[in-house]
């Protein structure tokens, strides 16, 4: 059905002005003032960013060192796992889910890809693989629980987190795992790439491919259909269950990618919760969804939120602030994030009313 | 007045007197001079067609509503209806329950009872939770109520926890009855077994000199269980019924006017007691608008059992507009979310003829959209609408492949397809770009409606369309339903505004506990005769007997 060529069902002018009538005439001022506090709302992660950089770059303490290829290059190349990881979470966040053991799962992933080659001398693809399809395997059971017997999907992933960091702590013995890893892994962890860690390009490649899925296919669009209205999305026809499913088992995969990633930076595995990489990897979520797309969780927002929150600890450890400075900052930024989104989406409603 | 009214209430001791009650709400006058009179003692039936005014009359008495004008007497003391509140009510011994009971299900029945009339505490201000549990027990048995107290309420049978509001509503009644019990449409939600048990008890209790007042829309079950009946029609009370029971052609007869008495006569009762299956002698079929017979058949029902839905059989073809009138939970949602494949249906087919004349036989909700099904769901808010995505989103959701590209989603596209159907609906905003919730009820309503055209349906399935919805926005409603049909898409429409389905459709079918027991069209076609067809039964009430 052509819909642009079909003249209007209503023709009566007083019964049914068009639209655009009323935007025109009267409301052309605050409409205009509406749009531009949207584009500022929508850039202002953005425009902090580049703030940030601006000031380290100029502020003398860390001003010599802070533009350095080098410092870029470190600092691309830690974040490359919180961002990797905070891709992966904002796929359930979409469609209304937790999922927090994507930490657990990284760091599962990691353990068992350095155990199968230290212990069983498994060749590297094959233990990559193993690592990740392990990844999978735990996102297709959240999501299982989650969906299909209707879980708490807050409570199923925690203990789905807690589970996997015993677990791993068994099979390790609570050693580091250093010795009998494939030392291309590590080589490819620390080579450089037209000056960046070749790490970043997996980041920013899974970016694109996540960009690509959630903002340019039907799939993704029915994603944040399910996220706003779930009972809505089932009545117009968008398979729910199993959408919401797809998003556990992907999340699950890419953090499984995450883990061999850690694994080639840091050369060694240790067992542990994963907290460390999720805490952030989810505040970069959340701070990315104040951004680009306000209101909603997306890809754009999320590399942004994570920029934003490493090059601005860069910025303060290179001026001299000690280890507490990462956390502390990170934490007030995703207060402020949120606070000031809920305000801003509550001016927003009424805008709109 | 009716041929059976009589104002002196008898020697019986009158308990509650409304008189000359009036209240208006804007332009429409819903209760104009309505009285009524409850004997001590009885069950008495408050009856009507919808919007007659008694769900505004049992307001008024709960202090939800301030009438206009008025007395309200209740045992012995009166108030000019501008003095009285709900305190007043209360104090004098008015209890209600209403069809939504109020009742927490997570909770025991004795945490229930405590959160209406106080926990008994201790001294340190800790619940004595064993005296708590004996006074419900010995409540619960002096109803007869075989249920422990720390039951949770949700664990309870439907029946079970009608009673139980029942009981915490008089809770506080001492040996001497004095309370006066108003039950708002008990059964309307119950299954046929369900209500049979809850309306022994609630004879049961009046037997014991309980004074109840009982609104309901089944006539069979007041008639059963009732001992005086008010009849109200368009805010007058137009009989009142003391100590004999009428029948039910005589009670439809006050509620629709006499002057229809005699064609429900011939047309309802008489037709639907003769005939076994359920189409009553209302044969002459009257080629409308769109509806030519002999067109292809969209729909096709037979024998569809599922949820409350007992056997129903329905055709629907090409550009016709077919209504379906029933009262809550007589299965018309049931009904339209069965065609639409929500629920495979437990037993019968549904069978769908697409655009290309492919017959589909079952499926579920994708499938039957692919085969050319749409349904406007009663629900906006919370089964409609995505409020948080912008309207233009909330018309493309289903027709995103549309959309696709393999470079991305076309969204310019996109634009101008929801602008120009914006325009066409005549959706008020003030741009496709605004968020949903930016947009009035009747503005969401026309959107939704826009997402499920654009996709040129074959069937139109339309739950509540107007509900919530203003007249102007209505009006248009009605011209979009009018003109989809126009170009020959088959359209079924459930609501219970009996008015909307006599404006909109070419036939109305009639739900009753699950089973078509009525058609009308043509000059019959009209909200009396819908109401008397929809609350009269031809047939004594049934229990568990099968038809």
């Amino acid at each position: 059905m052509s819909v642009t060529d079909t003249p209007p069902l209503h023709s009566g002018p007083e019964a049914d002005p068009p639209a655009s009538d009323g935007a025109a005439s009267g409301q052309r001022v605050p409409r205009n003032r509406s749009r531009l506090r949207g584009l500022a709302e929508r850039h202002a992660l953005l425009v902090l960013l580049v703030a940030v950089v601006a000031f380290f770059a100029l502020y003398p303490p860390s001003a010599d060192v802070f533009f350095t290829s080098q410092n870029l290059s470190v600092l691309l190349g830690n974040q490359s796992t919180v961002a990797l990881l905070a891709l992966a979470s904002i796929l359930p966040l979409i469609c209304g889910y937790f999922d927090f053991s994507l930490g657990a799962i990284a760091a599962t992933s990691s353990v068992i890809t350095a155990g199968l080659m230290s212990f069983n001398d498994l060749p590297l693809g094959l233990a990559i693989l193993v690592g990740v399809g392990l990844g999978v395997l735990i996102g297709f059971v959240n999501g299982l629980l989650v969906t299909r017997f209707g879980l708490n999907s807050f409570v199923t992933t925690l203990g789905m987190a807690t589970l996997l960091a015993g677990l791993i702590q068994w099979y390790t013995g609570g050693q580091t795992i250093l010795a009998g890893l494939d030392p291309r892994l590590g080589q490819f962890g620390s080579e450089t790439l037209f000056g960046l860690p070749q790490v970043v390009y997996i980041v920013a490649v899974a970016a694109l491919i996540l960009w690509y899925l959630l903002a340019q296919t039907p799939f993704g669009r029915g994603l944040y259909a399910i996220g706003a209205n779930p009972r809505s999305a089932a009545l117009v026809g968008i398979r729910v269950r199993r959408a919401t499913w797809t998003t556990f088992v992907l999340a699950g995969g890419v953090a499984g990618v995450v883990g061999v990633m850690a694994l080639a930076r840091t050369g060694s595995a240790t067992a542990d919760s994963g907290n460390a990489l999720l805490f952030p990897a989810l505040a970069a979520a959340f701070l990315g969804a104040t951004a680009v797309r306000p209101g909603f969780f997306n890809v754009v927002g999320t590399i942004i939120g994570v920029l934003f929150v490493s090059v601005s600890v860069s910025g303060l450890t290179l001026s001299g602030a000690s280890s507490w400075a990462s956390p502390v900052f990170n934490g007030a930024a995703l207060l402020v994030a949120v606070g000031l989104s809920h305000y801003l989406g509550q001016s927003r409603a009424a805008r709109a009313g | 007045m009716g041929d059976t009214a009589s104002d002196r209430p008898g020697d019986d001791e009158v308990v509650l007197r409304v008189q000359g009650m009036t209240k208006r709400f804007g332009a429409t006058l819903a209760l104009d001079g309505a009285g009524l009179a409850l004997r001590h003692g009885t069950v008495h039936a408050l009856v009507g067609g919808n919007g007659c005014g008694k769900s505004t009359a049992i307001k008024v008495l709960a202090g939800v509503h301030r009438a206009d004008a008025g007395r309200i007497e209740v045992a012995g003391r009166s108030w000019d209806v501008s003095d009285y509140d709900p305190r007043a009510g209360r104090a004098a011994g008015l209890r209600f329950v209403h069809q939504d009971l109020g009742l927490f299900p997570q909770l025991s029945v004795a945490e229930n009872f405590a959160f209406d009339a106080g926990f008994p505490t201790g001294p340190a201000r800790n619940v004595r939770w064993r005296a708590l549990h004996r006074r419900v027990a010995e409540l619960l048995e002096a109803y007869e109520i075989p249920v422990d107290p720390r039951t949770p309420v949700g664990a309870l049978r439907p029946a079970q926890r009608t009673l139980v509001a029942i009981c915490r509503a008089l809770q506080d009644q001492e040996g001497d009855q004095r309370l006066i019990l108003v039950l708002d449409e008990p059964t309307a939600t119950l299954p046929q077994h369900e209500s049979d048990v809850l309306l022994e008890a609630v004879r049961r209790r009046a037997d014991k000199g309980q004074t109840v007042m009982m609104v309901s829309h089944r006539m069979p079950e007041v008639l059963s269980v009732c001992d005086d009946f008010t009849v109200f029609r368009d805010g007058r009370t137009v009989a009142a019924i003391v100590g004999t029971r009428p029948t039910e052609r005589e009670l439809v007869g006050h509620m629709t006017g006499a002057a229809l008495a005699r064609d429900i006569d011939e047309h309802t009762v008489a037709g639907a007691l003769d005939e076994p299956v359920p189409q009553v002698a209302d044969e002459v079929p009257t080629p409308t608008a769109g509806g030519t017979p002999g067109a292809d058949v969209v729909l096709s029902v037979q024998g569809l059992h599922g949820g409350p839905l007992r056997g129903v059989d329905l055709e629907v073809r090409r550009g016709e507009i077919v209504g379906v009138a029933g009262l809550v939970g007589s299965g018309r949602s049931s009904l339209l979310r069965a065609a639409f494949g929500e629920h495979s249906p437990a037993a019968g087919r549904v069978v769908v003829r697409d655009a290309g004349g492919r017959e589909h036989d079952a499926g579920d909700m994708t499938a039957r959209m692919a085969a050319g099904v749409a349904l406007v769901p009663e629900d906006r808010v919370g089964e409609a609408a995505f409020a948080d995505l912008t309207v233009r989103d909330n018309i493309a959701v289903t027709v995103r492949r549309k959309y696709w590209r393999p470079w991305g989603m076309d969204i310019r596209r996109e634009r101008a397809d929801a602008a120009a159907l914006v325009s066409r609906h005549g959706v008020r905003t003030s741009s496709p770009e605004a968020p949903f919730t930016s947009l009035s009820g009747g503005n969401q309503q026309k959107a939704v409606l826009a997402r499920w055209l654009q996709r040129d349906p074959a069937l139109l399935l339309l739950d509540e369309p107007t509900q919530g919805v203003d007249v102007m926005s209505r009006a248009d409603i009605y011209a979009t339903v009018r003109e989809a049909a126009a170009g020959g898409c088959a359209v079924v429409v459930a609501s219970s505004d009996l008015l909307e389905l006599c404006t909109l459709c070419d036939r109305v079918i009639v739900l009753q506990d699950g089973r078509v027991t009525a058609q009308v069209t043509g000059a019959q076609l009209t909200p009396d005769h819908l109401t008397a067809l929809t609350q009269t039964t031809a047939e004594p009430p049934p229990i568990g007997a099968p038809r």
